[in-house]
């Protein structure tokens, strides 16, 4: 007689024999997806009339939560424009979206428009899988081409997403995100500084702050990332930012293990090593930091131009590009970019959404959510703080550009960099030893 | 045999004649089965599929989208090869430590206290310690890396009492961030713990308790001849529910280091997100997956089995 026991293996070989019969049928994964309809060229940006063919649609569109307000406007623009149009929109958060993005545009009813983010991880797997359409003719049409400049590079790849920097645009960015120096005027006045432009000058400042009883540099890093953003104004200062470019795109026998890389972070360690960092900088969070300085803590904070929103008095604080030394590079690049997915069936108005997101007429309403479009603005109206922004932005893209950010040239670069940068700042590991690690992960990569 | 076997307890049979011989297939209502189907059909989808579909998945280089490759155990090779799993898997260990022994530790010796005194309002400070628990862990992240900050409540404390020198950021210090972490599972934990261990508390008869004080027994004999072994069911649904959250424990760490500094709080599942959703190695999440869940059974077993009940077979008296 089968005992119990037995009976209930039986039934466990059973259920699991016929979940592997379920399962194990086929290889997981397809192959590249075809685009379902033949590619239109456009020439001249997308008319009412054209997209007016289409009948009523609704077009499915995936944005980062930080596009709210901006989309609040542009999106009854855009409606009112191409009235048989009815725009859907979700909003994600940065980590939900750059999760989320490459499996919703894989599935059977992808958007028809949606964000991804430069790099390998999302913009070159979307190529790769070729599930986006390239935008030569939009960038053209729309004239990005030239708004964009050199820095155009980042939203470029080779049609099968194994070169990244060269080929066809498959993406449109209307922002500009930079890294630069937020000082407070008032308390370098008080020590008898203007605001630093060299690299020398600004370390001088530091050393006056430390020895006035301030906090020289405000640092919140328990997202790892933000010590790595700090440190993209040392090493554009030291580094020639277009050596810098071509090794995140991964240009063959680009090396960052260089001397003036070791010489950046050894710089970094010694600011820390000599209490110019304020304490504890990786257990805060940099929004926290943000605040603690705009609320007069410090006199230096390096960041995003984004903190503009938390340190927003223009009177009070100043934003600077990179130092001169390395004409203005730091790390930076344009906001996420904009898609158009290649299984749309409704491509016109997909490219008549993102070409009106990117145009030049478009700008003046980002301008107006307080972000900087790399489309040319009338002055920015009395707002210091924002007037500085678009000065910073100004006098990057036409000196050494962007240095773009260390994390995309690997897919696995930010875990390698931030943590490493984190163990040598700490003293507990050499700038040697991160050099070699973060090059040996980027050789990994490229010999794969 | 089948003449032999003694009629098995089942539900009442028509009264008044004898047990009718059946064959042995008609032993059982294989009918009622039938009601299990949609339930099992449910699990066998929803469960099932899943998880041999991971394991599956986990013998292919994949990128989650495009064609697959076979690779057979290439993926496990490689995930049992890499230092950086293993350094989580000891970080998951310490975890265990903070998140199923000392909450277990300690609310064993509150139920020890509360055994001898009448508790006023009992129901009110379960349901107050239970609370952590039930708090989305996202909330409990944030609070904590408030109370863990350079300027937050616990290094005010220390500052005012005069214990300047061990104010530190806490979970960014490279020593004291893995602990943190853990205190903060212990303070979730405690509560799912105590909870149970005050009901089971309430199931122990008082005449046992006043039987063990009639002999003379003190408190700590009493916690250890009645209230401890009275409660070691109770023990083991605790230990099995802590463990498996310390070793899959992902959300409080991504919300408090994300894994950092360096790596001293890195923990397997977070190296299955970041491969699965930001490097795009499914393949190689997957076999971490398997590895990790596999581990989750061999401890959960281990605990289970030393924490077995070794007088199941013995008749047992009272009401337990």
């Amino acid at each position: 007689m089968p005992t119990r026991r037995m009976r209930l293996t039986g039934a466990a070989a059973a259920v699991t024999a016929l979940a592997l019969g379920l399962a194990a049928c086929s290889a997981p994964g397809g192959s590249r997806t075809a685009p379902s309809a033949p590619v239109e060229e456009i020439t001249a940006p997308v008319t009412p009339e054209q997209v007016a063919e289409l009948g009523e649609v609704t077009l499915n569109v995936w944005a980062d939560q930080g596009e709210q307000d901006f989309m609040d406007q542009l999106v009854p623009a855009y409606e009112a424009e191409f009235p048989n149009v009815t725009v859907d929109i979700q909003f994600k958060s940065f980590n939900d979206l750059t999760a989320t993005v490459l499996n919703a545009m894989n599935s059977a009813d992808a958007p028809d428009v949606a964000q991804g983010n430069q790099g390998w991880a999302t913009d070159g797997a979307l190529v790769k899988a070729g599930l986006i359409r390239p935008l030569d003719d939009v960038a053209d049409a729309y004239d990005y081409r030239d708004a964009a400049g050199d820095a155009i590079t980042q939203l470029q790849w080779s049609e099968d997403g194994s070169a990244f920097g060269e080929g066809a645009v498959y993406g449109m960015s209307p922002d500009n995100q930079m890294v630069g120096l937020f000082s407070n005027r008032e308390k370098l006045a008080a020590l008898g500084l203007g605001t630093p432009t060299t690299l020398d000058e600004l370390e001088a400042a530091f050393a006056a702050a430390k020895a006035a009883g301030q906090t020289p540099l405000v640092l919140g890093n328990a997202d790892k990332a933000s010590a790595m953003q700090t440190f993209s104004i040392l090493q554009g200062a030291l580094t020639p930012a277009a050596d810098t470019r071509e090794w995140i795109t991964g240009a063959k026998d680009a090396d960052f293990a260089v001397d003036s890389n070791r010489e950046a972070l050894d710089r970094f360690a010694e600011w820390v090593a000599k209490g110019y960092v304020s304490a504890g900088y990786d257990g805060t969070s940099p929004d926290d930091a943000a605040a603690a300085f705009a609320s007069g803590e410090g006199v230096f904070f390096i960041g995003g131009n984004w903190y503009a929103g938390a340190i927003s008095d223009g009177a009070a604080f100043d934003f600077t590009p990179g130092l001169s030394d390395g004409d203005y590079a730091s790390s930076g690049s344009f906001g996420m970019p904009w898609h158009v997915s290649s299984k749309s069936d409704a491509t016109l108005a997909a490219i008549a959404f993102v070409g009106m997101v990117n145009s030049p007429e478009s700008a003046e309403l980002l301008a107006g959510t307080h972000r900087v479009p790399i489309q040319p603005v009338e002055a920015a109206g009395d707002d210091a703080m924002f007037a500085a922004l678009l000065d910073a932005s100004a006098t990057q893209l036409d000196g050494a550009g962007p240095l773009y950010w260390y994390d995309w040239a690997t897919d696995t670069m930010f875990d390698t960099f931030t943590g490493g940068l984190q163990e040598v700042l700490a003293g507990r590991e050499s700038a040697d030893a991160l050099l070699e690690r973060v090059q040996s992960d980027w050789v990994d990569f490229h010999t794969d | 045999m089948t003449t032999l076997s003694p009629p098995r307890p089942g539900p009442a049979r028509a009264t008044g004649s004898a047990p009718r011989r059946r064959p042995l297939l008609r032993r059982y209502d294989w009918d009622a089965y039938l009601y299990l189907v949609p339930a099992f059909a449910f699990y066998l989808v929803f469960l099932v599929r899943p998880v041999v579909e991971s394991i599956w998945i986990a013998l292919f280089d994949w990128d989650g989208i495009t064609a697959s490759e076979w690779v057979g155990f290439d993926n496990f090779a490689d995930v049992l090869a890499d230092p950086q799993i293993w350094q989580a898997t000891l970080h998951s260990l310490v975890f265990v430590v903070f998140y199923a022994l000392l909450p277990t530790a300690l609310a064993l010796v509150f139920v020890g206290a509360i055994a001898r005194i009448r508790v006023r309002g009992l129901a009110a400070f379960r349901a107050l310690l239970f609370v952590p628990y039930i708090l989305s862990t996202v909330v409990v992240a944030i609070s904590w890396r408030w109370i863990f900050a350079e300027t937050g409540p616990l290094n005010t404390a220390l500052r005012a009492i005069g214990l300047d020198g061990l104010t530190r950021t806490w979970l960014g210090d490279f020593t004291t961030a893995l602990p943190s972490v853990g205190i903060i599972g212990t303070w979730v934990m405690f509560g799912l713990a105590f909870v149970l261990f005050v009901s089971g508390l309430q199931n122990i008869p008082a005449e046992q308790f006043e039987a063990a004080r009639l002999d003379g027994a003190g408190p700590v004999r009493e916690f250890f001849a009645v209230t401890l072994p009275a409660l070691r069911g109770e023990i083991q649904v605790a230990l099995v529910l802590m463990i498996t959250a310390a070793l899959r424990n992902f959300d409080i760490v991504w919300n408090t280091t994300a894994g950092g500094p360096g790596t001293s709080t890195t923990v397997p599942s977070y190296f299955i997100y970041r491969e699965a959703f930001v490097t795009h190695q499914v393949g190689r999440a997957s076999a971490i997956a398997v590895v990790l869940t596999l581990l989750i059974f061999a401890i959960v077993g281990a605990v289970m089995w030393l924490t077995r009940d070794r007088d199941a077979a013995a008749p047992r008296g009272g009401t337990r």
